[in-house]
């Protein structure tokens, strides 16, 4: 009941005609960004961010413009899948498989507005998840001391490290990155400057934005140039834009799985979207038996992965508000803008700041009502975005970003910064180093060794305290599992691939 | 072979980095763990990370071809000389002068370009600075006109 009466209290904030207003704009900008192949939502929030605090919106509203952002990119990545056969963000990419064949077929409007409720139902299930799971999880949470955050740190990076990319050396490689950047700057503890080389503008640390958007902004402009392909005509949308009630009936049940799966999945930091997309579609696939058209523009084949990806996007905030711990990319960032407000990220978020934390919430019911009334009828307008041509769509994502890291400090120290960080970026990219680990390093950092010598103070330098409890067993069980777990996995499994492709 | 290039150099510049920090030490401690220990740890295993990709075989790293490679480079250098000019040119000039050759680079035609350019400079400036309130440069030249 207290939870119900929370929630009631967060639709009050989010309820203002400026909350609304923002909610709508977010969603807007970020269908937009999703379906711009190239653009995903970490693209998205980390281009906004900077502005949002420049235009000096509270806190509260800067995070349900950035929550609405990223609700929408989820949304949007699936035009452009369904559309010209790209993926507008990797969560996405399943659902090429049936949606490009169905507009093929002419059903561009049907797989368009499947899809569209399936990412509604898939956002709905996990929001009312977040309702329910995440002021427990907080309460468990609160018990930790700085030992247990330490390991629990510890956790989520390897969870991160292990599950994205193929190298774990090269994973870890860019978490480590992360982490040591995060060092440069006071120690505010004994006030020495560390790594700043003597200049000014680095004696309070690498700004988070200026990382964000050279890793996230500038060196995705170089990967397009890299990547520029000639996207073939999107299929134009016609006939009918509804699904029809035999359609729906094929698919009601997928949705409800996909969405409860996708949900849990999102909550294990690490595990995004697209692991929990890719996830499903192939678990439905199998369940479908024999009578089945995947990968012939199947209905259920892009509710399933619509479904998974937008309950995912939203459970991936679980961990991210209630331990203070993001589990993903975007969510590293959107932990950065709390700091950049001076909020705590941490299990006490839900008792210090329950405007912030409900609001968001709520905010999200709101954002995904938009997307779903937005995203059948006006499905048209967005098309039109599919033609923005790159000559005017990357000088333009140039300026924004850098208009965002001005905004900040206004120096020009900080754009040379970003630059190069977008160069180090691309090149880490082109080698296929994956990027969320490097982020959630400099995100965690701080946190990582504030904990780590509160721990070592307690015990008076003795590390065997980052060993003493249960929880803290258990954590480093859980982080050496995710660490070499996936690989032992996919290592069976490409032992068991090749014996299928005899027997078929 | 880039892994081991770069594996290479993360090692010397993780080497580098434990050399600087060697001396992080502060006059007056009251902790038993003080600022030095967490970076040196981290360059460490940065380090042990590094020796890893050396020792990879196999490389999955697919550079560019030349041609694409330069241009690329080139939109680098471009995007440098528009945060180094961002203050001292103004937004306005500064977003003109980068969308000309970076539009061009994306097939636009030098029409394109042009009118892209000063659209970009003139529409952004009135949208953030004007509309949004969010501060841009107008450059020291501009500075009596536009204030």
């Amino acid at each position: 009941m207290e939870t119900l009466s929370l929630l009631m209290q967060g639709f009050a904030v989010a309820g203002t005609p400026e909350n609304l207003m923002i909610a709508l704009v977010g969603c807007f900008l970020g269908t937009i960004v999703g379906l711009l192949p190239g653009l995903g939502p970490i693209n998205g929030v980390a281009i906004l961010l900077p502005i949002a605090f420049a235009m000096k919106l509270p806190p509260e509203s800067a995070l349900i413009l950035l929550c609405a952002v990223y609700a929408g990119c989820e949304y949007g990545g699936r035009i452009s899948a369904i559309l010209i056969n790209v993926p507008g963000d990797a969560g996405a990419v399943m659902t090429t498989l049936d949606g490009y064949p169905m507009a093929k077929k002419g059903l561009a409007g049907p797989a368009l507005s499947m899809s569209a409720l399936a990412s509604f139902i898939g956002a709905l299930v996990a929001t009312i998840g977040i309702v329910a799971f995440a002021p427990l999880l907080a309460e468990w949470a609160i018990a930790f001391g700085p030992a247990e955050y330490f390991v629990l740190m510890v956790l989520a990076l390897c969870c991160l490290g292990g599950l994205v990319g193929d190298s774990l050396p090269k994973a870890l490689t860019a978490c480590l990155i992360g982490l040591f950047l995060s060092t440069v700057g006071i120690d505010s503890n004994s006030g020495i400057y560390r790594y700043t080389f003597d200049l000014l503008h680095l004696q309070d640390g690498i700004p988070f934005i200026v990382i964000v958007i050279g890793l996230f902004a500038v060196s995705e402009l170089m990967l397009m140039l890299q990547n520029a392909h000639a996207a073939g005509e999107p299929i134009s949308v016609t006939g009918r834009l509804m699904f029809n009630t035999q359609e729906f009936m094929l698919a009601k049940w997928t949705m409800l799985r996909s969405a409860l799966s996708g949900f849990f999945i999102g909550v294990l930091p690490g595990a995004g979207a697209t692991i929990a997309s890719a996830m499903c579609y192939a678990a439905e696939r199998r369940m479908a038996g024999k009578d089945h058209q995947f990968g012939q523009g199947d209905i259920r084949g892009v509710a399933a992965p619509e479904a998974a990806n937008n309950a995912s996007a939203n459970g991936s905030l679980v961990p991210m508000l209630t331990l203070g711990v993001p589990g993903s990319g975007t969510t590293a960032v959107m932990i950065g803008a709390l700091t950049l407000y001076n909020i705590t990220p941490g299990p006490t978020l839900f008792q210090d700041q329950p405007v912030i934390v409900w609001g968001l919430i709520a905010s999200l019911f709101i954002a995904n009502v938009m997307l779903l009334v937005m995203n059948i009828p006006l499905i048209r307008v967005f098309v039109k975005f599919l033609s923005i041509p790159n000559w005017l769509l990357v000088p333009g994502v140039a300026a924004i970003s850098l208009v965002g890291v001005y905004a900040v400090h206004g120096t020009t120290f900080d754009l040379i910064l970003g630059t190069l960080i977008g160069g180090l970026g691309y090149l880490l990219r082109v080698m296929n180093f994956p990027i969320a680990p490097f982020i959630l390093g400099f995100v965690l950092g701080d946190m990582m060794e504030q904990n780590l010598r509160r721990a070592l103070s307690i015990s008076d330098g003795d590390p065997s305290i980052l060993f003493a409890s249960p929880i803290a067993i258990g954590l480093w069980v859980a982080a050496a599992a995710m660490l070499i777990g996936p690989r032992v996995m996919k290592a069976i499994d490409a032992r068991r691939v090749p014996q299928e492709a005899v027997a078929h | 072979m880039s892994e081991r290039i770069f594996g290479g150099v993360l090692l010397l510049m993780s080497l580098a980095g434990i050399w600087i920090g060697w001396d992080l030490r502060p006059p007056v401690s009251y902790e038993p763990v003080g600022p030095r220990a967490f970076p040196l740890l981290v360059l460490a295993l940065l380090g042990v990370c590094a020796v890893m990709l050396m020792r990879e075989k196999t490389s999955d790293t697919v550079w560019a071809p030349p041609p694409v490679l330069r241009r690329i480079g080139a939109l680098f250098l471009i995007v440098l000389a528009y945060a180094l000019l961002f203050d001292k040119l103004g937004f306005i000039v500064a977003t003109a002068l980068m969308t000309i050759p970076v539009a061009r680079f994306f097939g636009g035609s030098w029409k394109q370009s042009v009118a892209g350019g000063l659209g970009l400079g003139v529409g952004m400036f009135i949208f953030f600075d004007r509309l949004l309130d969010v501060a841009l440069p107008t450059g020291l030249w501009l500075n009596g006109i536009l204030g």
